[in-house]
């Protein structure tokens, strides 16, 4: 049976003036793509939960090592001591009366310390204490990974490794590719939201995935395009909104020709690709006239205005008629050679006061295990410092922190244990963790869990079946577990 | 519809052979010669819409007539097609062509071209050997049944025709094809002879045609204009650098933007002139709405953005300038001598953190840079831009972080140059120095270790000696001559100049160029490696090549779409561009009006620019890297800004500091509807200046109608909303 693609539109909610449809039938070879994975998964029910997941990318490499250090004393693995010896000459080290403490159960509950910039705030009580409230997780020492790689391997040239190793461009996309053997042209959030779009958002006004940030690769799909609108400064109603349209019949008539013009003239694959995305904002605009405000205040940064904008279109999810979305936002500067210590501090408080806004707006809207917001980040930082005194930074590494807030299980270090028997890696240069060597090795972390496997737990939790996994994930055969636990269970 | 078969092909293309008049453009040629390329015709079985094509590899060497094309093709083999109606140029390859295939589904396919051979003696019928699969690998194999199946050569795509592949019973059955491009769309109908050419040239070259640009290009010719450019002072007498002098890192009060103890600034342009990118941005727009020397202006506009520093970072309108300079100075230059002065220039050293690098606390961005972004990439590259892979198909690293690392320690100890010393002319105590270039400020600094560079085939020097037991002035002299042993190891390293011929193409012409012309420019750069003005003949190269030159362009992926500082100096250039008044210049002051598009000059995001040179635009498979700034939200701010521009246009704001305003002009339009009210006349003009004649008859109905609806008496509407739709539309946003 073959659904005509008009009817798949309408019933997508797609739907379409008749003017702007008839050019769709050039460009919408995407839209009948999803029309034959509707009618394949047709037995499939809709979810009866809301879920969604929030992707915050801390963009230029953030200094996981400095977001994350052990505060105990135990010889057993890496402590404080040793952080300190190695960063603070250079004018880096963290006070250690300054960082905010927590157990870790998977650490035998030695206590680490988050960076003081996660604590309170003048917006919010900042991340810190959701650690306390088992909403908050850490997923220890992720990087990009082709294969499990030891330090053997990373000096083995036959062993497959991330290409573009260290550069950031190419190890940002990664992490939002989920794949780091070869460049791929989706991410895994676009992946994610290919296989599920028509099982979970049937009839959705909206596609599932939503970027605050801009064109980005993680949001889009081989069959999804993603909605990319502007931060809260601006109201959803007037996001995608083309001014000099009051209604009268003259502005109408000047509507009428833009719109008409977007069905012309497609053979250029250029001007298809431009007006198909037009089309697409023009379509969406009629859907996001009307919002409510959300309750919570929000910091007026950039963060907080993408994060407050996420908020209000989950308060709108009724209404356009979603069950699983997906969010793409960003804070730049993380790339910090230089004067790390104020700008690490700036960074990590707007992030943290964002987020925690964000998931109290969430406790607000009875979603605080339904949403979960998550980090990604280019690569983390070298432990060796750059430069020194006030201009200290770091340079550019390879495994890093993530920290995970709304529906995880138990605050806990997550992560595959590494030479030390746990997901924390030991702090010498030239250590058995340091992908560097020598005498010049400056202490970069080899991931003991990639990117796929941080990636999957999350898309498993959002609704992906086992059995979609590698659709999503080509490489994650590669990794012996393809749940790490912290989102529920193993 | 028109299909070519045997029997009819000398008929064909008889008069298509008269009209070729273009081949290798013979220096000194005066330009009313033909730009135009012939449009490649791809051979059919007789009578019918299919191609003609054979399993490769093909037995040539006879009378291709008597081929016989299996019923279908099999998914990931290698088959033959046959293309006539093309004149190569001496060494033009099977790189200069393209061959595209759309399923049902409209999935564009880029099938690899492997190889090309005349099947004659004459040199009319050329056979291309092509894998069955996607380039790219965006789709996965082309799904069984039926494709249309293109050749596109020089930008231009040659008649449609179905090809069966994965033979089987269920396959797609596709209508036949109903583009036909196998005669040239010329659109000697309206405008004057070429003048479609010259105003792409202009587009490709300036910041924007305007009538008395084309005039003057009309004139003189495009080799005249460009020797004219080459030659032009810069900044243009108009509009000078801004100058304003170094001042303090720290913000005096006095000059801070805030009111301190209820004084505000004495000055309230103080901060904005020198501790913000104001003034620099301003002038920019100025030089490009008004400025004569527009070649010299776009190059280092695209320079820019490979050399990327940026506003969000440099504190000072001074630093900026500085650093453009350098930019508009070697923009036709020498490569070699561009990569030095970017190097020791202090707003790069700061951006970069080159100058806090020393051997006691190395950082490695700068190091990292100039190789990864700047220069030779990732990846090795042939000579055509194309990547080149190992054994394995994978791509093979051009270097590793061993060597970011040896650079980082050839390049520690460099600061700004504050000594009392002739080489720092404009240092000014407590504020610093910004604009001299950097210098060994401390020899203790600088690494004398022995390193290792880069190593490459044709590599000579791959390592600088340590200098043992040197102190002092013998540090400084070995780390000025391990600076220059380091760029001279980077620039002659092979992928330098297909790295940099095809982003300077990508920026100038199109997004995604063919090989060969990547090809025929990085050899241009090659043979000019020691000529003090490489880059001019790179960058006249560049506009003059076969790819970029014609009338039209019909390749479905040929172009680039206008970067939102392009679409505003374009429009406004085009348009009359005046204050808000129109009795002055516009202040150029246009930041909130671009931002929301994604794109403020001076301001790049992060050194990364505003977009990178590799995007594959999503739900496509062609590298178009200006679309990594089109998004749902910002195709709707595109359409707000032309609203805002040509309705009402920019008005004095003392807030965000518009002191003149911006407007356009549309005096000459409202004159041409009022004096023929069908609208037709303004039509053809608009079609001429801003979609180089190739307006499709929709497109203008569809215009026409929707202006006709503005009462005859008020012409200006009419104007303005004509001016309206084309600039919105999708045909204008993408130039080709």
């Amino acid at each position: 049976m073959k659904k005509d693609r008009r009817e798949f539109l309408k019933r997508s909610g797609c739907a379409l003036g008749m003017t702007a449809l008839a050019s769709q039938f050039r460009h919408f070879g995407l839209m009948s793509a999803l029309a034959q994975k509707a009618e394949d998964e047709s037995t499939s029910a809709v979810p009866s939960d809301y879920r969604a997941l929030v992707c915050v990318f801390l963009n230029g490499g953030n200094d996981g090592n400095n977001t994350v250090v052990p505060l105990h004393s135990s010889t057993s693995v890496s402590n404080f001591a040793q952080y300190f010896a190695l960063r603070n000459p250079y004018g880096l080290a963290l006070a250690q009366n300054t960082l905010l403490p927590f157990g870790v159960p998977r650490m035998g509950n030695l206590t680490y310390g988050f960076h003081p910039a996660l604590g309170a705030g003048p917006y919010s009580n900042g991340l810190y204490e959701l650690w306390g409230q088992n909403r908050m997780a850490v997923v220890a020492n992720v990087g990009s990974l082709v294969r499990p790689t030891t330090k053997a391997q990373v000096l083995d040239f036959a062993h497959p490794k991330p290409y573009g190793l260290y550069s950031h461009l190419d190890q940002a996309v990664q992490f939002q590719t989920a794949r780091s053997d070869r460049q791929i042209f989706s991410g895994w959030g676009g992946r994610l939201a290919d296989q599920r779009t028509a099982s979970d958002n049937p009839g959705a006004l909206v596609p599932m995935i939503t970027s605050i940030a801009g064109a980005q690769l993680f949001t889009a799909g081989q069959t999804t395009l993603p909605m990319a609108i502007s931060s809260a400064t601006t109201g959803l109603d007037q996001v995608l909104n083309p001014r000099g349209y009051d209604g009268s019949p003259d502005s109408q008539a000047q509507l009428a020709a833009l719109n008409a013009l977007r069905s012309q003239d497609l053979s250029s694959e250029l001007i298809r690709a431009a007006s198909h995305v037009t089309d697409q904002a023009i379509t969406l605009n009629s859907s996001l006239q009307s919002y409510q405000e959300i309750s919570v205040q929000f910091p007026p940064t950039g963060i907080g205005n993408q994060l407050k904008q996420v908020a209000r279109l989950i308060k709108k999810r009724t209404d356009l008629n979603v069950h699983r979305q997906i969010f793409f936002v960003q804070i730049n500067g993380f790339d910090t050679h230089r004067q790390q210590v104020s700008t690490h501090n700036s960074l990590l408080s707007q992030t943290s006061q964002a987020m925690r806004c964000f998931y109290d707006e969430m406790v607000a809207q009875g979603l605080a295990d339904k949403v979960t917001q998550f980090t990604i980040s280019d690569f983390g930082r070298t432990l060796n410092p750059a430069g020194t005194s006030t201009a200290v930074g770091s340079d550019h590494a390879w495994g890093n922190h993530h920290i995970v807030v709304g529906g995880v299980s138990t605050a806990d270090f997550y992560g595959i244990n590494g030479t030390n028997g746990t997901p924390f890696p030991t702090f010498t240069y030239d250590g058995p963790d340091d992908a560097d060597t020598g005498i010049g090795a400056r202490g970069r972390w080899i991931p003991t869990t990639s990117v796929e496997q941080y990636a999957a737990t999350l898309a498993r939790w959002f609704g992906l079946p086992d059995a979609s996994l590698a659709a999503v994930f080509p490489n994650i055969g590669n990794f012996p577990i393809s749940n790490l636990g912290f989102m529920g269970a193993a | 519809m028109k299909v070519i078969h045997f029997d009819r092909l000398p008929l064909i293309l008889s008069p298509i052979l008269a009209a070729i008049i273009f081949l290798a453009i013979p220096a000194g040629a005066q330009d009313d010669q033909n730009p135009n390329s012939p449009t490649p015709v791809l051979l059919s079985t007789e009578d019918s819409t299919r191609v003609l094509a054979v399993n490769a590899p093909a037995r040539l060497g006879r009378d291709v007539k008597s081929l016989k094309s299996p019923a279908s093709f099999s998914q990931n083999g290698k088959a033959v097609l046959f293309v006539t109606n093309v004149r190569l140029m001496k060494g033009e390859d099977h790189t200069a062509f393209r061959i595209y295939a759309e399923d049902g589904l409209q999935h564009l396919y880029r099938f690899p071209v492997v190889g090309l051979e005349a099947t004659d003696k004459t040199g009319e019928v050329f056979a291309i050997t092509f894998e069955v699969r996607d380039e790219l690998g965006v789709w996965d194999v082309p799904p069984r049944g039926e494709v249309y199946v293109s050749v596109a050569w020089r930008g231009l795509e040659s008649n449609r025709l179905i090809m069966t592949l994965g033979g089987g019973s269920d396959k797609t059955m596709l209508p036949a094809p109903s583009r036909e491009s196998a005669t040239s769309p010329m659109p000697e109908n309206v405008g004057d002879r070429y003048s479609g050419d010259r105003i792409r040239f202009l587009e490709q070259a300036t910041f924007g045609p305007s009538p008395a640009l084309d005039l003057r290009v009309r004139r003189i010719g495009i080799r005249g204009w460009l020797a004219e450019q080459f030659d032009m002072q810069y900044p243009s007498a108009g509009t000078p650098y801004p100058n304003f002098p170094l001042r303090p890192t720290t913000l005096p009060s006095n000059c801070n933007g805030q009111i301190d103890n209820g004084e505000p600034d004495p000055d309230p342009f103080c901060y904005s002139n020198h501790y913000t990118q104001y003034p620099v941005q301003n002038w920019f727009y100025k030089e490009a709405f008004y400025g004569d020397a527009q070649l010299r202006h776009r190059v280092a506009w695209a320079l820019g953005q490979i050399w990327v520093i940026s506003g969000v970072d440099i504190q000072q309108s001074s630093h900026m300038v500085a650093y453009h300079k350098i930019l508009s100075r070697n923009a036709f230059g020498n490569w070699r001598n561009l990569m030095k002065e970017m190097t020791l220039n202090p707003g790069m050293g700061d951006y970069l953190d080159m100058r806090e690098s020393t051997r006691f606390y190395k950082n490695e961005n700068f190091a990292r840079e100039v190789l990864q972004l700047f220069n030779v990439g990732l990846v090795m590259l042939n000579p055509d831009g194309t990547v080149q892979t190992d054994g394995q198909n994978n791509p093979i690293p051009t270097y590793n972080q061993t060597t970011v690392g040896n650079f980082t320690l050839l390049l520690t100890g460099w600061n700004l140059c504050e000594a009392t010393l002739a080489q720092c002319p404009n240092r000014s105590p407590g504020s610093p120095n910004f604009i001299d270039p950097m210098i060994i400020t401390n020899p203790d600094n600088h690494d004398i270790s022995a390193k290792t560079l880069l190593t490459y085939p044709g590599s000579t020097t791959t390592n600088v000696p340590a200098c043992d037991g040197c102190t002092g002035t013998a540090v400084t002299t070995y780390a000025n001559n391990s600076l220059n042993q380091g760029l001279d190891n980077i620039y002659n390293h092979p992928n330098v100049a297909p790295f940099i011929s095809k982003f300077l193409i990508e920026h100038l012409v199109t997004g995604d160029p063919t090989p060969a012309y990547v090809g025929r420019i990085s050899a241009v750069f090659n043979a000019n490696r020691t000529n003090p003005t490489q880059l001019k003949e790179v960058v006249k190269a560049i506009l003059l090549d076969p790819e970029a030159r014609g009338d039209v362009k019909t390749e479905p992926r040929y172009g680039k779409l206008r970067e939102p500082v392009l679409l505003a100096t374009n429009l406004a250039r085009q348009f009359d561009v005046r204050s808000f008044d129109r009795t002055a210049q516009s202040d150029g002051v246009l930041t909130a009006e671009t931002s929301p598009m994604g794109q403020v000059a001076f301001m790049a995001p992060s050194v990364f620019n505003y977009y990178p040179p590799e995007y594959i635009v999503p739900g496509t498979t062609f590298n178009g890297p200006e679309f990594n700034l089109f998004t749902t939200g910002t195709s709707i701010s595109r359409l707000n800004f032309v609203n805002a521009l040509v309705f009402n246009g920019v008005p004095l704001n003392a807030e965000r500091r518009v002191t003149a305003g911006t407007s356009l002009g549309f005096d000459d339009l409202q004159s041409i509807i009022a004096a023929d009210p069908t609208g037709n006349d303004m039509m053809d003009v608009l079609n001429i200046r801003m979609m180089h004649g190739t307006m499709s008859p929709q497109m203008r109905a569809t215009i026409l109608n929707a202006v006709l609806t503005v009462p005859a008496s008020d012409p200006l509407l009419r104007a303005k909303r004509a001016v309206y739709l084309i600039a919105t539309s999708s045909q204008y946003q993408v130039q080709r």
